[in-house]
C-alpha cells in the first residue's frame, strides 16, 4: 500500500492534544514526533514499516527451500515392535529383550533383529528414531496421530472422523504447494484402513474433498493391474468418453452458465484434468509395472506390498508429491498371509511365529530393494521415505508370549530427502519403555516433514468455522538434516 | 534551560547515545522544550490504556503469534488481549522478569524483539524511533506498573464515518477511532485501534487509520481497542458513464432494500427468468426434484399472470416438500444410523417430515425438541439429545443452530470476534448437564464402538445443572447466553422447558433472525449473514435492512416457515434470472442475478435417476427409495458391506455423514473425483445403460427430434432451441438412418451423457 502521508495525519495530532494533560496521555514523544518529523526527517519509522510489510508479502509466498521433492510414507497399520526389530535390548531380561536374536547391521553399534538380514546391510542409508513418543493406545485414534500429525482429542477405539479433525499429510501437502495438470499431488493406496470403523487421517477433512488424495484400492500385484479411474467401464473407450466431452462442450456453449458462472467454469476445468489425467501418459505409465524387469519386480517381492512400493517410485518418478502406501488394510496380527502387525497372541496365534513367517520377511525382502532402487536412481536424495506405524509393542512380553500396544516409545525409520545418512536420533531406557533421550512427538515429525518438503511447519489453514490451525503444532527437529 | 541539559543527558545515558545523538537529542529538546515539559507534567504511562493497545496493533498477541494456545518461543500472551492480568504477569514476571529491564528500559527484551534488534521470529515489529518504543521504554521507565484497577475503563467505541461509500476513481479515505471511557473522557485513538478487514484483500488500512478500498464492492473493517469491536462499511462503486439504474418491478419490500444497494452501487440486475428456468428453479428449491414434463406443460401453458404465486402455494402442500425439508433438517439434526439405530433414524425423520408436512410453527417444533425428554422410540424428537450425547456439544450445537452463535471459540478463551466469555460458555453449558440418558439395551454388532447404539434409549432430565469449569473446578452455574442467571426461575424443575421457551421466544434476538437467515441461504445460496449460522456484530449482515424484514415476517406469522418461503419466492430477486447483463457479470454480492449453484447429492441423482426413468439402490434401503427420501446419512453397514455405487456417489458428491452440527458439513464444492464419477464412474453408467431405462422407449422413436424435445424437457423444462437442435440432429438422425437398434442405442447414450453433465442440467441455476 502506497503511504501517502508522510505529513502528520489528523488523527495523531487530535491524540497529541488529547494526550496532553489527561489521565490518558500517549506515548511522550509522540510530541516530539509531531513536531520534529520535517526538520529531522524522522519518517523513518513509516517508511520502514512499508518496508516491511512488503517483507512480509514476500515471506509469506518465498517459502523455505525444500530438501525433498516428494514424500513416500510407509504405513505399518497394526504396530511393529520396536524392541524386536530396529530397538534391540541384547542385554535385557528375556521378556523384555524376546525371543529373537540380534545381528549387527552396517551401521555399528545398531543391531537389527535376525530375519532383517537384507536390511541390516542397509542401515547406514536411514536414520532411525528411537524416541518417538505418545500416549495413545487405541489403534484408529494413534494411526490419526501418525497420519496427521495431530494429537486426536479422545484415544477412542472407534475414533470417528470429522470434519473437526485434521486431514491426512498428503491432503496438506495438495492444499499448500502446486500441482501438475495431469498427475495428482496426493496418492493412497492399496486400502483404506479401519479397525472397526475407517480411521480418521485418510482423507482431507476441512480442506475439501478437493484435497482428498487420490485413493485406489486394486492390487499392484495382481496380474493386468491398472487404474479403476483409469480403466473406463465395459463397452466406453477414451475415444467415445472424448467424443461425449465434445457434445457436453457442444451444449455448454449454448447456455451462458460457463462465461457467467464460476461454479460451471471450475466443474468444467475438472472435466479437462479428468480426461487429461485418463489420457495422460504421464500418469498411465507409471500404473504399468510390467515395464519393469522381472528381476527387479521379483525383487521387490510378488506381493501386494512389494508392487506397492515399486509402484511409489514409479509415482514419484512422475511427478506424486505425497505417496501412502499401507501395509495392511487391517490391524491383522493372527495371519501368516495377510493383516498388520498387531500381534497381541490373541485367539491361540502368536506373536513370534507371525511376524517370522510373514512380517519380517516380506520387510526385509521390499525395504532394502525399494532403498537401493531409490538410491541407485539417485532418487533417494530428493524422496522422503518414512517407515512407521501407529505405536511401538510392549517391552514386557505379555501371557501369550506377545506383545501388546506401546504408545510411549518406539521407532520411526527415516531414509533420503535430506535426512543423515546412518544416524539415530534419540534414545530409549534400556527396557525400551520411554524415551530418555530427545523425545520425538508425531507432531514433531510432521513439522519435521512439512519442513524437508519446504513448506513452513506453522503454515495455517482454516479449519471449521475458519478457526485459523497450523499444519504441525511441533517443530523441526532439525538434527536429523543431512 | 539546565533542566532541559540535565534531561537531555539523562536520557542520553539511558539510551547510551552516542555524541552526536546527543547533540540531536539536546537541539530537539531545546526546540520542542514546551512539549516535553508537558509531557512530563502528564500521567505515568497506563498499562491498561496504552501497553495493551500497543501489543495489540503491533500484533503480538494475535493467534499466531504470542497469543496462540502455547505463545511463541516461550512468551505466551492472552489471544487478542483478553486478560491484561496474566500479560502484566507474563510481561514484568515469568522468568524472573528478564522480559523487561528496568535499569536500562532500551535494552529490556521485549523491545529487543520486537525491533527485531535480536532475533525475532515474528520479525520487526516496530522501529526504535517510534511511539511505540518511547511508550514502552517509558513505562518499564516508570517502574512497569499496572493500572488495571485503576485505569478509566473504555467504554464505547466509535467510529467516524461510520461508514463510507466511494466512487471508483476515489477509493481512499481516513476511518478515526474515538474511545469513550467511563470518566466521562471521549478520545481519538486511531493509532492505536487496529483495523482489520473482514475479508482479507478487499480494504487496505494503514496504522493512522487511512484506508484504500481494493476492489469495488460492499466490504467491511472491524475496528478494535481492547475489548472493543465494531464494523465499519466501507465500499467503492464502480464508476459507470450515464448510470441509471433499471430493473423489474419490486414485488415486495425484500425487493426495495436489494434494489436500493445496487442503486448505490451502479449495478442494474437481470431480468425477471423465464417461466421454464423458474418451474426448475423452484422445483429444485422447493421440491429437491425437476419438473415433471405435465407439471411443466400445465404451468407453461397457463396465461394466468399469477401462475408463480399459485405454483409456490400450491407446491407448499406436495409430500416432496416435507421430505425435501425433512433431509435439511436431518442433516443439522444429526440423524445419523449409527447413534440413533436404524429404527430411531427413521422415527427421527418421520416426525421431522410429519412437521413440516403439518406446517408446525418453527418455534414450536424446536420448542419440542429442546425439551424433548422420554423414549428415544416414543418421542422421536428426543434423538436431538441422543444423537448429540455429550452436554458441551449440546450448548454449543443449541447456540449454533438455532440461535447462530458459534460459541466453540469460547470454550478456551473469550471469543475473540464475539461478546462471549468462558463464563457464558460454562454457564450455557451448565443447562444440559441437566439432560441424561438411559442406555435401555444396546444390541450392537461392534462391542469396542462406543458411538454405536442399537436399541432403545430414555432421555431424562436429572434436575441439577451446571458444569465444572475446568479453569478452576468451580461449578459453573446454568445461565442464558446475554441473559443473568436470575431471569430463570431455578427452583422450578423443568428448566429444559424454561429453556426451550426462552430460545424460541420472539423476545429472544437470534432465534429468529438465524432461522430467517438459514430460510434465505436455502433458497438464494448463500446467507444474508455468512457462514449462517455465525450471527455476531462484526460478521454483520450484507443487506441488515432485508434480514429484518424477513425477521418480522417470521415474528408476524407466528413462526409460519411457508409464510416466509413464500415472501422470499414472489420476490422479483429470487426470480431473477441468472443470465448476466453488461453490468452484473461480477455483481458483488448484490443478489443482482441468480447464481448458479451445483445441485446438491441427493437432488443431482434423483434428477439423473428422474430423466432416465430408472434408479438405483442404496445400501439397506428398498429399491425405489430416492435419495433426498433417505432418513438417515447411510445405513449403518456392519465392516463387511459394501457401500453401492449410489451410496459412494452421494459421498463424493457431499452427503454429509452428520456427525456435525453444522451447515458446513454438506458441500457443495466440485472435486476431481466427481469429474471422474461422472465420467467413467459406475452410478451414471448404470442408470444410463440399464437396459430398462428410458433410452430403451427413445430408441423406438419414430423421428430423432422427438427424441431430443422431451430429453429437453425432462432435464431442462424447457423445449431445445433451434441451435441445440442442429448440434444435436445431425449426430442422432445419422444413428436413425442405421437399423441396428443397439447402435442407435449407444449415440443416444452419448447424447444423453452429455445433456446430463451439461453446466444447465448439473446448476440449479
Amino acid at each position: 500500500m502506497k503511504r501517502r502521508n508522510i505529513r502528520p495525519t489528523h488523527s495523531s495530532q487530535n491524540q497529541v492534544q488529547a494526550a496532553m494533560g489527561s489521565g490518558l496521555n500517549m506515548p511522550r514523544r509522540a510530541a516530539l514526533k509531531v513536531g520534529g518529523m520535517g526538520l529531522l526527517g524522522l519518517n523513518l519509522p513509516k517508511w520502514l514499516q512499508s518496508e516491511e510489510i512488503k517483507k512480509k508479502q514476500e515471506k509469506a509466498v518465498a517459502s523455505i527451500a525444500p530438501k525433498a521433492k516428494s514424500v513416500i510414507f510407509l504405513f505399518q497399520w497394526g504396530g511393529p515392535s520396536h524392541i524386536d526389530m530396529f530397538d534391540r535390548k541384547p542385554d535385557a531380561p528375556e521378556d523384555i529383550r524376546g525371543p529373537l536374536s540380534s545381528i549387527s547391521s552396517a551401521l555399528p553399534g545398531v543391531p537389527v533383529c535376525e530375519g532383517l538380514e537384507r536390511t541390516a546391510r542397509i542401515l547406514d542409508k536411514v536414520t532411525l528414531i528411537r524416541s518417538m513418543t505418545h500416549t495413545m493406545k487405541n489403534h484408529n485414534s494413534a494411526a490419526y496421530y501418525a497420519l496427521s500429525g495431530h494429537n486426536p482429542p479422545v484415544d477412542d477405539i472407534r475414533l470417528r472422523d470429522t470434519l473437526e479433525l485434521f486431514p491426512a499429510y498428503g491432503s496438506v501437502v495438495d492444499a499448500l504447494s502446486s500441482s501438475r495438470p495431469d498427475m495428482p499431488t496426493s496418492i493412497s493406496y492399496p486400502y483404506v484402513i479401519r479397525d472397526g470403523s475407517v480411521a480418521p487421517g485418510q482423507k482431507a477433512s476441512f480442506l475439501g474433498k478437493q484435497h482428498d488424495p487420490f485413493l485406489f484400492t486394486s492390487d499392484p500385484n495382481r496380474p493386468g493391474f491398472s487404474l479403476p479411474e483409469l480403466s473406463l467401464p465395459e463397452g466406453l473407450s477414451y475415444e467415445r468418453l472424448q467424443s461425449r466431452r465434445e457434445i457436453q462442450k457442444l451444449l455448454d456453449r449454448q447456455s451462458h452458465l460457463l462465461e457467467a458462472s464460476e461454479v460451471a467454469q471450475g466443474m468444467d476445468a475438472f472435466y479437462d484434468r479428468a480426461l487429461a489425467m485418463l489420457q495422460s501418459d504421464r500418469l498411465r505409465n507409471a500404473f504399468r509395472l510390467e515395464e519393469e524387469s522381472e528381476t527387479l519386480r521379483d525383487a521387490y517381492g510378488r506381493t501386494t506390498y512389494g508392487q506397492s512400493l515399486l509402484l511409489s517410485r514409479r509415482l514419484v518418478e512422475a511427478g506424486a508429491k505425497f505417496v501412502t502406501v499401507y501395509f495392511s488394510s487391517s490391524i491383522g496380527g493372527q495371519s501368516t498371509t495377510s493383516g498388520g502387525w498387531d500381534t497381541h497372541g490373541f485367539n491361540n496365534t502368536k506373536m513370534y511365529p507371525i511376524i517370522k513367517d510373514y512380517h519380517l520377511p516380506i520387510t526385509d525382502q521390499t525395504l532394502p530393494t525399494f532403498l537401493e532402487d531409490m538410491d541407485s536412481r539417485g532418487l533417494l536424495d530428493e524422496t522422503l521415505v518414512v517407515w512407521m506405524g501407529e505405536f511401538g509393542r510392549t517391552p514386557r512380553i505379555n501371557g501369550n508370549a506377545s506383545r501388546d500396544h506401546w504408545p510411549q516409545c518406539y521407532t520411526t525409520l527415516l531414509a533420503g530427502g535430506g535426512v543423515k545418512r546412518g544416524y539415530v536420533y534419540g534414545a530409549s531406557d534400556d527396557k525400551g519403555m520411554y524415551p530418555i533421550e530427545n523425545p520425538v512427538r508425531p507432531d514433531d515429525l510432521a513439522a519435521t516433514m512439512f519442513h524437508l518438503l519446504g513448506i513452513p511447519h506453522d503454515s495455517m489453514v482454516n479449519g471449521v468455522g475458519n478457526r485459523p490451525l497450523k499444519i504441525a503444532e511441533g517443530e523441526p527437529i532439525l538434527d536429523l538434516l543431512a | 534551560m539546565l533542566s532541559i541539559v540535565t534531561q537531555s543527558i539523562n536520557k542520553a545515558v539511558r539510551l547510551r547515545l552516542k555524541p552526536r545523538e546527543l547533540w540531536l537529542l539536546f537541539l530537539v529538546s531545546i526546540c520542542f522544550n514546551g512539549n516535553l515539559s508537558s509531557a512530563h507534567a502528564a500521567e505515568a504511562i497506563s498499562f491498561q490504556n496504552q501497553v495493551m493497545p500497543i501489543l495489540a496493533k503491533a500484533g503480538c498477541n494475535l493467534g499466531t503469534c504470542h497469543g496462540g494456545a502455547r505463545g511463541k518461543g516461550g512468551f505466551k500472551l492472552s489471544l487478542r488481549g483478553e486478560s491484561p492480568e496474566l500479560d502484566f504477569l507474563a510481561l514484568t514476571q515469568e522468568f524472573g522478569g528478564r522480559r523487561i529491564n528496568r535499569t536500562l528500559p532500551e535494552r529490556s527484551l521485549i523491545l529487543l524483539k520486537a525491533t527485531a534488534t535480536v532475533a525475532h521470529e515474528g520479525s520487526q515489529r516496530f522501529n526504535k524511533v517510534s511511539e511505540e518504543f518511547e511508550a514502552l521504554s517509558q513505562w518499564i521507565l516508570e517502574g512497569a506498573d499496572s493500572d488495571l484497577d485503576s485505569a478509566p475503563q473504555p467504554v464505547a467505541l466509535d467510529i467516524k464515518p461510520a461508514a463510507a461509500l466511494l466512487t471508483q476513481p476515489a477509493n481512499s479515505g481516513q476511518l478515526q477511532a474515538w474511545v469513550s471511557f467511563d470518566d466521562g473522557s471521549t478520545r481519538d485513538l486511531t493509532r492505536w485501534t487496529v483495523f482489520e478487514p473482514t475479508v482479507a484483500g478487499t480494504v487496505e488500512v494503514d496504522p493512522e487509520g487511512n484506508f484504500e478500498i481494493l476492489k469495488p464492492g460492499f466490504h467491511s473493517v472491524i475496528a478494535r481497542f481492547l475489548n472493543l469491536q465494531r464494523p465499519v462499511e466501507v465500499s467503492l462503486a464502480p464508476k459507470k458513464q450515464d448510470f441509471r439504474w433499471s430493473g423489474p418491478d419490486p414485488q415486495n419490500e425484500l425487493d426495495e432494500w436489494i434494489f436500493a444497494k445496487q442503486r448505490q452501487l451502479n449495478v442494474r440486475p437481470s431480468e425477471i427468468c423465464s417461466d421454464s428456468e423458474f418451474i426448475r428453479r423452484a422445483s429444485l428449491d422447493l421440491l429437491g426434484r425437476l419438473p415433471t414434463p405435465k407439471e411443466t406443460e400445465a404451468f407453461l401453458g397457463s396465461a394466468d399472470s399469477h401462475k408463480r404465486s399459485q405454483w409456490i402455494t400450491s407446491a407448499m402442500e406436495r409430500p416432496e416438500l416435507a421430505s425435501f425439508w425433512a433431509l435439511k433438517w436431518s442433516d443439522l439434526l444429526r440423524n445419523e444410523e449409527k447413534t440413533l439405530d436404524r429404527k430411531g433414524s427413521q422415527s427421527f425423520h418421520r416426525w421431522i417430515q410429519k412437521s413440516i408436512a403439518d406446517n408446525r410453527p418453527l418455534n414450536e417444533f424446536v420448542q419440542e425438541i429442546l425439551a424433548a425428554s422420554g423414549s428415544s422410540y416414543q418421542n422421536p424428537a428426543a434423538n436431538f439429545y441422543r444423537a448429540v450425547r455429550d452436554p458441551i456439544e449440546r450448548a454449543e450445537s443449541t447456540a449454533q443452530l438455532f440461535l447462530g452463535k458459534r460459541l466453540k471459540c469460547a470454550q478456551c478463551h473469550n471469543h475473540p470476534f464475539d461478546r462471549w466469555t468462558q463464563d457464558d460458555y460454562y454457564g450455557w453449558a451448565g443447562w444440559f448437564t441437566q439432560v441424561d440418558y438411559k442406555v435401555l439395551e444396546n444390541r450392537r454388532k461392534d462391542s469396542n464402538d462406543q458411538h454405536e447404539f442399537v436399541g432403545n434409549q430414555v432421555v431424562w432430565m436429572k434436575g441439577q445443572g451446571g458444569i465444572r469449569d475446568p479453569r478452576d473446578g468451580s461449578h459453573a452455574k446454568p445461565a442464558l447466553l446475554g441473559a443473568s442467571s436470575q431471569q430463570m426461575n431455578q427452583s422450578e424443575d423443568r428448566q429444559l422447558e424454561q429453556l426451550a421457551k426462552w430460545v424460541t421466544s420472539k423476545e429472544n434476538p437470534w432465534f429468529a433472525k438465524a432461522q430467517a437467515n438459514r430460510v434465505w441461504y436455502h433458497l438464494m445460496g448463500k446467507g444474508l449473514v455468512d457462514p449462517i449460522d455465525d450471527l455476531r456484530p462484526t460478521n454483520p449482515p450484507t443487506h441488515p435492512e432485508v434480514l429484518n424484514f424477513l425477521t418480522h415476517k417470521l415474528l408476524d406469522s407466528d413462526f409460519n416457515l411457508r409464510a416466509l418461503i413464500q415472501t422470499i419466492m414472489e420476490s422479483a430477486t429470487y426470480q431473477l434470472s441468472s443470465v448476466p447483463n453488461e453490468d452484473n457479470l461480477e455483481e458483488f454480492g448484490l443478489y443482482a442475478r441468480r447464481h448458479a449453484n451445483r445441485m446438491e447429492a441427493e437432488v443431482l441423482l434423483d434428477g439423473f435417476q428422474q430423466v432416465l426413468g430408472t434408479s438405483l439402490n442404496f445400501a439397506g434401503y428398498p429399491n425405489g427409495l430416492r435419495a433426498t427420501q433417505i432418513p438417515g446419512a447411510k445405513a449403518f453397514a456392519p465392516r463387511y458391506r459394501k457401500d453401492t455405487a449410489a451410496d459412494q456417489f452421494l459421498e463424493f458428491f457431499g452427503k454429509p455423514p452428520r456427525l456435525l452440527s453444522c451447515e458446513c458439513e454438506r458441500t457443495d464444492e466440485t472435486t476431481l473425483s466427481q469429474a471422474f464419477q461422472l465420467m467413467s464412474g459406475d452410478a451414471l453408467n448404470q442408470l444410463i445403460r440399464d437396459p430398462k431405462n428410458r433410452l430403451q422407449k427413445w430408441v423406438e422413436y419414430e423421428n430423432s427430434n422427438a427424441v431430443i424435445q422431451e430429453l429437453y424437457q425432462r432435464a431442462f423444462a424447457r423445449a431445445a432451441t433451434e441451435g441445440e437442435l442442429q448440434t444435436l440432429e445431425p449426430l442422432l438422425s445419422s444413428a436413425w438412418d442405421v437399423v441396428d437398434k443397439n447402435m442407435r442405442r449407444q449415440v443416444l447414450e452419448d447424447v444423453v451423457w452429455a445433456t446430463l453433465n451439461s453446466k444447465e442440467f448439473l446448476t440449479n441455476h
